[in-house]
């Protein structure tokens, strides 16, 4: 086969592609465009931002109402949660896809087929030696359970700061994930969850500790990317310091409290 | 109206005239960014990212030239940072938890969709810059001269690049889907 017979091949069987069917964009962009007004955040711009919306909130501090909708947020590190959906005070980042309309999910750590490869290709893909020569802070690892091991999967992925991404596999059924950690600098990624459906405090080593499980849509934005998507899964989240951690799992509340008490630095 | 006229009138802000440019092009933008991220939520945020860029921009936009490669272009870079951005990784954990893939709706029982899906998992082996100018060229059905509008070289390279993406293309056909190129129509 020449290269034009070659080129013809090609051309013959990509018209046979079948698309998902082609959503509204008109109708959002126009929606969008009449109800924009607010520009997006840059990673520079936050830190003023922030500024203000704390100036602005001291202000509504006076006012009852408002301050009773203000404190209806809860802040680990880089992480706000809002218990009740969307507060007057905060408004809603731009989503791409509605809320309403966010793909439902199911509490299983199954994995659909598309994860793995983008496990493989995600940028940023290293080794647990190589991220730590990468970031400043130091990398934790779970010393319990104790047949974790090493993670399966590691990346350091630039985010107006470095963040690391731990990715666990089953060992069992290693097309399933057993659980991820991420260390989430400050100044970096925003994440903002809006209502999980069960909300709980809770200490990692003293520290305040937020429990959070689905559904609930993520959001998460920094200077280039936002986006959001609904989360089923189980999470928790405390800081220490600069960096924030959010270990994703679908075990219990208190085997993922031991898992967080038990990081320790890569020997 | 014709395109020109309507996007000078969405360049002094007229959102009922851009309306019809974004009908007339979401396709076309919409099915590169599925291409290239396979997930048809990332591919609407991608498209709706598009359109709203491009509107921000258009005052800067040259009317005499067509506005589909200007468009595609921005999607294949909007699409390409979001291949390497954590949130990706976000979005394909989230996936997980689904009760079904995402691309579970359409159906995949003709012989010809089947040859298409294999031929884009070939491709989906390929460098990205490989994979754009493939889907430009064979997916899209773009010309040469549209493809280099898009990926903002001149003519000549898209032949050279397109001439190499190609010979990758053949040995990976070769080696892992040669059903594609054993057909009745080799």
């Amino acid at each position: 086969m020449n290269e034009m017979e070659f080129e013809n091949k090609l051309r013959s069987i990509a018209n046979g592609m079948e698309y998902p069917r082609t959503p509204d964009i008109a109708g959002s962009v126009t929606t969008r465009l009449h109800t924009t007004t607010r520009p997006r955040f840059n990673s520079k711009a936050l830190t003023w931002s922030l500024t203000i919306i704390l100036v602005l909130c001291s202000s509504l501090m006076l006012i009852p109402p408002a301050r009773a909708a203000i404190l209806e947020f809860i802040q680990i590190g880089v992480v706000r949660i809002f218990p009740q959906p969307v507060t007057p005070t905060i408004e809603p980042i731009l989503t791409a896809t509605p809320v309403a309309q966010l793909p439902t999910t199911a509490t299983s750590s199954s994995l659909s087929e598309s994860l793995l490869p983008i496990l493989s290709q995600m940028a940023g893909k290293t080794t647990l030696t190589d991220a730590q020569t990468k970031v400043e802070f130091p990398i934790l690892l779970p010393s319990y359970p104790s047949d974790l091991g090493q993670p399966d999967y590691v990346y350091v992925q630039d985010a107006d700061g470095s963040m690391v991404i731990l990715v666990w596999l089953d060992s069992q059924q290693p097309d399933e994930v057993r659980l991820s950690l991420h260390f989430i600098p400050s100044n970096s990624w925003v994440i903002n969850k809006m209502g999980p459906k069960v909300i709980q405090e809770t200490h990692v080593n003293k520290q305040r500790a937020i429990w959070a499980e689905g559904p609930y849509p993520l959001i998460l934005w920094n200077g280039n990317v936002e986006f959001t998507r609904l989360i089923e899964g189980h999470v928790l989240i405390w800081a220490d310091g600069v960096i924030t951690y959010r270990l994703e799992t679908d075990l219990s509340l208190e085997e993922a409290v031991k898992i967080a008490e038990s990081l320790k630095p890569i020997q | 109206m014709d395109e020109p006229t309507l996007i000078r009138h969405a360049a002094n802000g007229d959102t009922a005239a851009w309306e019809p440019l974004v009908l007339a092009h979401q396709n076309a933008v919409f099915r590169l960014s599925y291409l290239l991220l396979g997930d048809p939520d990332d591919a609407e945020d991608i498209a709706q990212e598009t359109f709203l860029r491009a509107w921000k921009y258009l005052k800067r936009f040259d009317v005499t030239r067509p506005l589909r490669p200007w468009l595609l272009s921005i999607a294949s870079n909007l699409a390409s940072n979001r291949r390497r951005s954590a949130g990706r990784y976000f979005a394909a954990l989230t996936r997980a938890f689904r009760d079904e893939p995402a691309s579970a709706n359409i159906e995949e029982n003709s012989s010809q969709q089947m040859q298409a899906n294999d031929l884009w998992k070939a491709v989906q082996t390929m460098s990205l810059a490989d994979q754009q100018i493939v889907y430009l060229r064979y997916f899209l059905d773009l010309s040469v001269a549209e493809t280099a509008e898009v990926l903002q070289v001149a003519e000549g390279t898209v032949k050279s690049r397109l001439g190499r993406a190609l010979e990758k293309l053949r040995n990976i056909i070769q080696q892992d889907f040669p059903v594609l190129v054993e057909g009745p129509e080799a």
